[in-house]
């Protein structure tokens, strides 16, 4: 941590908040809140884009994303899961590299040239997309294997952080646990939805196969971290900006089975069940809950019915909250004034018994101004104690 | 006129195989075009868009009809090229640079043809030159621009500029859509407009056009 005067300048009232506010650790406060029951302040976890991290960094004065997170009292430490000793991920000519299904992949730089630059890995290819038949898919052999990881250091990799800090173990953005997500990436997003449709027996295959390996890989990350994972986290988006992508029958007759047994596994191992989906999801919800889950995560404020007061309302004594701060407006576009209302409003319908986690609704984006980034932490601790 | 009800009761219930059959037929009993088009097609997708809005289709039943409308589109547009019916709208249509995110925008596509425009859709991780150039040589009526991510609407706001500076911006209407992307962000960048989907693009796209 740089201790020049203007660092400590700019810490200086994220400090004063914290030092009034804190009473416990950020684990206690963190499983406090998903308990629905009222912790010292606020629970707070963070997601933002790497050139965010680093732009926060330089201006705080930290030396590591660690340390940022330490000082600006997020709660929450990622576990990325066990490490990878499959073959390594096959290169071709054309710059594209093939990930843990098979699917070849693209880096895609956005805002080339301009200070907003930066990159995400994309899909080049969907290697089931022009398949035609089941039997073709049926032949399809890079199906992810649960031996292709070495389970051995996640409990350490997890102690890191305990006693002090509550352990998400997220896995990694492209092959979190879910259903549709690699389904869309190996048969492509249209037409998976088309088979949702035309081909129920080829999407009930892909499914199967992504399930299987799901569920034998927990299995083994969870019996390997022997109570050292906190959270667990699983994703798949079935919401957008103006409605859920699917219709509920749909995700019944596809995809509830698996999430409940996605579920139950953590539960059978004491773990708690985090669920990512941005967008609209509210018509999901109820069944999300009788499946047993415990947190739903991003309430993307901007999507349509996702509105925190409401759903609090409706559904906060029976599942925990996290999310719900904007990054596609208010944050990148707005003033830091518009900021600070946004997390007053979602704390003062959302925090009261517990339940709720602060966060925004996905990774703050390399456009939003710093100013921003430093309102929505100091209004985090401003308006979050207990 | 019952096979035009059947072909617009096969496309609100996205089945393709119908749609292009019956189209088939209805040519062969020497309907015209136009009428398929509109009394069937056009009316079946109008009825899609309706249910999609208020929620009771999403996007694998909009995808279906789309898909259906594509299908009679093969064997319609040859037949009204060579008549003079003009197509109600030239449209060009992109993802923008950085950004290869195109379910929302194909289904757009799809669903603008389908409403009968000419559509051309320039793919994703467009360039604003590639945009403005084919503005230039096509002269479309709209120039429709789609993102998924935050950072990349920004480029959103590379093509409107361009567009000003070759001073093309007068001779086309931009709409802009997608996730991160409201009216209050379509005003910042100065376009014409923004839809939040498809059915509503349509809607905003004809009454500028006067249809």
């Amino acid at each position: 941590m740089k201790e020049d005067k203007i660092f400590q300048d700019r810490r200086a009232r994220i400090n004063g908040l914290r030092a009034k506010n804190e009473r416990m650790t950020c684990r206690e406060r963190a499983l406090m809140g998903v308990k629905h029951q009222e912790p010292d302040r606020i629970p707070i976890d963070n997601w933002m884009v790497p050139e965010i991290q680093k732009k926060t960094m330089e201006y705080f004065g930290c030396d590591s994303y660690d340390e940022l997170l330490g000082f600006l009292g997020v709660d929450f430490r990622n576990n990325y899961g066990p490490s990878y000793v499959g073959q390594s991920f096959k290169k071709h000519p054309d710059g594209t590299v093939e990930d843990l299904w098979g699917v070849k992949r693209k880096t895609v730089v956005y805002g080339k040239g301009t200070a907003h630059q930066g990159s995400y890995s994309e899909v080049a290819e969907s290697p089931l997309e022009k398949l035609q038949t089941l039997e073709e898919i049926k032949k399809y052999d890079h199906w992810a294997s649960p031996d292709w990881w070495d389970y051995s250091k996640v409990k350490a990799d997890c102690m890191v952080y305990h006693p002090q800090y509550c352990v998400i173990n997220v896995g990694d953005r492209l092959d979190r646990t879910s259903q549709l997500k690699p389904m869309m990436y190996l048969r492509g997003i249209q037409q998976i939805f088309l088979d949702m449709v035309m081909n129920p027996a080829i999407v009930e295959y892909i499914r199967d196969r992504i399930i299987e390996y799901f569920v034998a890989y927990n299995h083994r990350v969870f019996k390997a971290v022997e109570g050292e994972i906190d959270i667990f986290m699983m994703g798949d988006d079935i919401g957008g900006q103006t409605g859920p992508m699917l219709s509920l029958d749909m995700w019944r007759k596809y995809f509830k089975k698996a999430f409940k047994t996605y579920i139950d596994i953590a539960h059978q191992y004491g773990i708690p069940v985090m669920y990512h989906s941005c967008g609209d999801v509210k018509h999901f919800i109820p069944d999300l809950i009788e499946c047993g889950l415990d947190i739903l995560q991003s309430l993307q404020p901007k999507a349509t019915n996702m509105d925190i007061k409401k759903l609090k309302e409706e559904f906060g004594k029976d599942i925990t909250f996290q999310g719900g701060m904007d990054i596609q407006h208010v944050l990148p576009l707005g003033k830091p004034e518009d900021v600070k209302g946004m997390v007053k409003y979602a704390l003062d319908s959302a925090k009261k018994g517990g339940g709720y986690i602060i966060c925004t609704a996905h990774n703050i984006q390399i456009d939003t101004p710093i100013e921003n980034v430093v309102a929505l932490f100091e209004a985090y601790h401003e308006y979050g104690k207990y | 006129m019952d096979i035009l009800k059947n072909i617009e009761e096969a496309v609100v219930n996205g089945k393709f195989d119908d749609v292009k059959a019956l189209t088939q037929q209805a040519l062969d009993q020497q309907i015209p075009p136009s009428d398929i088009l509109n009394k069937a097609l056009i009316k079946g997708l109008e009825r899609v868009g309706k249910l999609f809005e208020c929620q009771e289709i999403f996007v694998p039943e909009l995808l279906m009809a789309g898909m259906a409308m594509k299908e009679a589109l093969t064997l319609l547009r040859p037949i009204l090229e060579k008549s003079d019916i003009p197509p109600l709208g030239k449209l060009v249509i992109g993802t923008v640079e950085g950004d290869v995110h195109d379910i929302g925008k194909n289904i757009v596509s799809m669903i603008f043809a389908g409403s009968g425009f000419q559509v051309t859709d320039l793919g994703i991780d467009v360039s604003a030159q590639k945009f403005v150039d084919t503005v230039e040589k096509e002269k479309p009526d709209v120039l429709a621009l789609s993102c998924l991510y935050t950072p990349t609407r920004l480029a959103m706001n590379d093509v409107m500029k361009l567009l000003k500076e070759r001073n093309l911006r007068n001779r086309v209407k931009v709409i802009v859509g997608g996730a991160p992307i409201d009216q209050s962000y379509a005003d910042m960048i100065g376009a014409d407009g923004f839809a939040p989907d498809p059915p509503s693009g349509v809607r905003k796209v004809m009454g500028w056009l006067g249809k």
